[in-house]
């Protein structure tokens, strides 16, 4: 653990991907600092989740390497993703399991004593109010809850870094506070988390830090005030983002009567 | 209506010509090609013998009825799906969704063999070759109808277990009757085509043709009868498959192994289609098996449980598949061995079944014990290894569970690719099963032995081997199977780069490698081992004494040359030499 005492939780270096000859991600360097709460922001296609999916190792870069508290993700992937929960995007479950069975498989998998998987599986199970679909597979689970179950498999080993892509998207309003304090208890506590989202009251409300991706590129990175200036983050963002100055386009043939 | 229907036509026609390239092509062509040389013996018939001729079309009935259950649900180019938001009265989708149908290889090369009720027309009279052409129309769509149906009903049947088990019995029985069809030929051959083939379905067109006026109606009516059904299906089919609510047992394992054989388990007894799977697994070993005792002979009977372990092994050649980008999780914990795990359960889900089956049916017949229970062990170790091996080599990418559209058959959109690996997996654990078994008929109870190593180091080398390639490859896995596309380093690319004559002797190599080899070699000196001469098209079974043996093991040594050959030249050259990958 001498490497990770002073170590950023997570560290991107170069990072670039191209897919069938389109540069998603276009040589990317992020620094989270330990205990940070880091909100990735940008637009649709900007390059968030493959960027995101690159950092912990599951899609290899062109070039480029990713450190988890200083562990390489892909010459020490063992180090590295027991420090990490992940929330990945759209990714499949053990689809017949139920909730519960979801928790017990991974926290298993992951080497935890079988009574400590099954304390923290009812904590986690009640705090996100999945408890009540006790008998219902993941596969016939709504979106929402799909998101909640993604979100309590990347907590259960007690991880020093979450990384989460689109945590809030689809989850109740209820369910979102919740989440939102036990994202905050978890930094508090001394965790990092690099999230993604394309809501900035939501990034402004909670993160610390924040880097604004566009076109695959980082078009701004620092700490939140650094990054908005004065300003409101959205307004940040969209001097960022966008190109032409002529402001929103409307459509002609709805707006007529 | 006719403007839907049109419509739908066209739309058929566009996703075709863009789904038409490359290897998918070359499947294509390949399948056209047999088709048409099917199609091509059909019509011949019509020149020799109307009885044969209405056999013919029975098959071609057959073909139509059970292909698509084994072709990962049939022809999906235009799903029901995409038009729901249309909202088109049912009757009329199922017409469009129909005019959609008949664009395609299939039908075309089916109306081709059709082209033998004109033949049988043309020869007995200038009426009977004008109702010719009506019937060729409406048994075609008889054909394409009851193909649609069959998978609408199976995909119904499969919400419930019941269903899936009952589909799965009978899929295997009729494919094993039909892979065993030279046992009904020698029963014909003795009793004649029985009369029954004439008033199926498939023969009203021919019996049409013959004067029966009626049986034009019959037809017509038919079509109408089986529209409404197939559209009265459509309306039924909405959402996933739905899993079984009951049993919920608490995972009580301790172990990193021990959840991933828990979670497995539960998938197995869980997920309709594997259950769909294994039910018709079982079912294809035992009618293969029990099909001869037709014919008075019940020396194959001791073989149902290894045909079971190789079939259910072809039906998991594609596990990784299946489970699409849950994949990831594997990934995230690289501490834990998730194809130990995978085998574990692989192993307890079959091997009871299938060693209660071959115990139980040798002692039946008293059969050829040390073959028996060499072949076991070896078989099943072979399948154990393979199964992880190639799912993991030779992924296809399927389509994730939640997000399977309302056919549940079709688990993944590389229907052509799921099939090609299911024969690749029944040819290599046959092969699997050979040492063992050549031990056996050599040396008798020496073989068992054999068969007990080779099943243990293939299970633990094959697993070994399958552990290494999710490790290295498994960001490239994933990849593939999120985005449904193959990266460039795989043996299909490789393929690609090879001349047209290496294409071609690889392809005839691979492909009827296995003629010489599991026929022509391994079964006929079996039956000459059983005394069994004369045997339909076992050439060795026809030898004078001396020859038998040496005849049948050529053929063995020529299927592994073609073997080796096709492997040899497909095989990439220099494993350093592809694109870097890091
Ligand atoms: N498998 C793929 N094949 C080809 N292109 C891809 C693939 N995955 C992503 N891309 C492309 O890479 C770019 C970045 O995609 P990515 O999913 O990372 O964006 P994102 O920032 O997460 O977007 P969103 O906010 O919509 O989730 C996009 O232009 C996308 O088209
Ligand atoms: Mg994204």
């Amino acid at each position: 653990m001498s490497a990770s005492t002073h170590a950023p939780a997570l560290r991107l270096v170069g990072l670039a991907k191209t897919f069938d000859h389109k540069l998603a991600v276009d040589h990317v360097d992020l620094e989270v600092p330990s205990g940070s709460f880091f909100g990735l922001v940008g637009p649709n296609g900007a390059g968030k989740t493959t960027s995101l999916s690159m950092a912990v190792g599951l899609l290899r870069p062109d070039t480029g390497h990713a450190e988890i508290f200083g562990h390489d993700v892909w010459s020490a992937p063992e180090r590295a993703k027991a420090l990490v929960g992940v929330l990945p995007d759209g990714l499949a479950m053990p689809e017949r399991l139920t909730g519960r069975e979801v928790l017990t498989y991974l926290g298993l998998l992951r080497g935890l004593a079988k009574d400590v998987v099954a304390r923290r599986a009812e904590e986690l199970l009640a705090v996100l109010e999945l408890d009540g679909a006790e008998k219902t597979l993941v596969i016939e689970y709504s979106t929402g809850m799909r998101k909640k179950i993604g979100l309590a498999t990347a907590l259960l080993h007690a991880p020093r870094l979450l990384v989460l892509d689109e945590p809030f998207e689809a989850v109740d309003p209820v369910s979102a506070a919740t989440i939102k304090t036990i994202l905050r208890g978890f930094v508090a506590g001394g965790g990092s988390i690099v999230l993604s989202s394309h809501v900035m009251a939501l990034v402004e409300q909670l993160c610390d830090h924040v880097a604004v991706v566009d076109k695959g590129r980082v078009a701004a990175t620092g700490t939140l005030d650094e990054v908005r200036g004065g300003r409101s983050l959205e307004d940040a963002f969209v001097g960022l983002v966008s190109d032409q100055v002529s402001g929103v386009k409307e459509l002609s043939w709805l707006s007529s009567p | 209506m006719a403007v839907v229907a049109l419509t739908m036509a066209r739309m058929k026609l566009a996703v075709l010509r863009h789904a038409f390239h490359g290897r998918r092509a070359h499947t294509a062509g390949t399948g056209a090609a047999l088709g048409v040389l099917s199609a091509l013996g059909t019509v011949y018939l019509a020149f020799v013998d109307l009885d044969l001729l209405a056999a013919g079309y029975a098959v071609w009935l057959l073909g139509w009825l059970l292909g698509p259950l084994f072709m990962g649900g049939g022809d999906e180019t235009l799903r029901p799906e995409y038009f729901s938001l249309l909202g088109l009265p049912p009757r009329r989708l199922a017409a469009g969704l129909l005019a959609a149908a008949f664009v395609g290889v299939a039908p075309l090369v089916s109306l081709g063999a059709l082209l033998g009720l004109l033949v049988a027309g043309l020869r007995l009279g200038v009426a009977n070759a004008l109702v010719a052409v009506p019937a060729m129309v409406l048994q075609l769509a008889v054909f394409v109808l009851l193909s649609k149906v069959s998978v609408a009903v199976v995909g119904l049947a499969l919400r419930t277990r019941l269903g899936a088990i009952v589909s799965g019995l009978l899929n295997g029985a009729v494919l094993a009757a039909l892979g065993q069809i030279w046992i009904f030929f020698w029963a014909f051959g003795q009793t004649g085509v029985p009369a029954a083939v004439w008033y199926l379905p498939s023969g009203w067109g021919l019996l049409a043709v013959r004067g029966r006026w009626w049986a034009l109606a019959a037809l017509a009516v038919l079509v109408l009868l089986l529209l409404a059904a197939w559209a009265a299906l459509l309306t039924r089919r909405v959402g996933a498959a739905r899993a079984s609510a009951r049993g919920r047992r608490p995972i009580t394992a301790g172990t990193a192994t021990g959840a991933v054989v828990a979670k497995e388990l539960r998938t197995w007894s869980r997920d309709l289609v594997r259950n769909h799977q294994l039910t018709f697994a079982l079912s294809y070993g035992l009618c293969f098996a029990a099909s001869p005792l037709i014919i008075g002979w019940d020396g194959m009977l001791p073989y149902a449980g290894p045909i079971f372990i190789v079939m259910a092994a072809a039906m998991a050649a594609n596990l990784y598949g299946t489970d699409g980008t849950a994949l990831w999780l594997t990934l995230m914990t690289p501490g834990a061995s998730d194809v130990r795990g995978r085998q574990l359960a692989w192993l307890s889900v079959h091997a009871p079944v299938a060693i209660v089956l071959t115990v139980a049916l040798t002692a039946l017949t008293g059969g050829p014990w040390p073959l028996i229970l060499a072949l076991l062990p070896a078989l099943l170790g072979g399948a154990a290894g393979l199964v992880p091996l190639i799912s993991a080599y030779a992924l296809v990418p399927g389509t994730d569970p939640h997000r399977r559209a309302g056919n549940p058959l079709r688990t993944s959109e590389d229907d052509g690719g799921l099939t090609g690996l299911a024969y690749l997996m029944l040819a290599l654990v046959i092969l699997t099963g050979a040492p063992a078994a050549l031990a056996a008929v050599w040396y008798g109870w020496a073989g068992v032995a054999t068969g007990v190593l080779t099943g243990a180091l293939c299970c633990w080398g094959f697993g070994l081997l399958a552990e290494r390639r999710l490790r290295a490859h498994g960001p490239e896995l994933l990849h593939v199977m999120r985005t449904g596309r193959k990266p460039h380093t795989t043996m299909k690319s490789r393929f690609d780069q090879l001349s047209k004559t290496q294409k071609t002797i690889a392809s005839w190599c691979l492909g009827f490698g296995a003629i010489p080899l599991v026929p022509q070699g391994i079964l006929a000196s079996v039956f000459v081992a059983n005394d069994m001469l004369r045997h339909s098209w076992f050439l060795a079974t026809y030898m004078p004494p001396g020859l038998r043996y040496p005849v049948a093991a050529a053929f063995i040594l020529l299927g592994l040359a073609m073997y080796g050959a096709g492997v040899w030249i497909v095989k990439p050259r220099s494993p350093g030499s592809g694109p870097s990958r890091d």
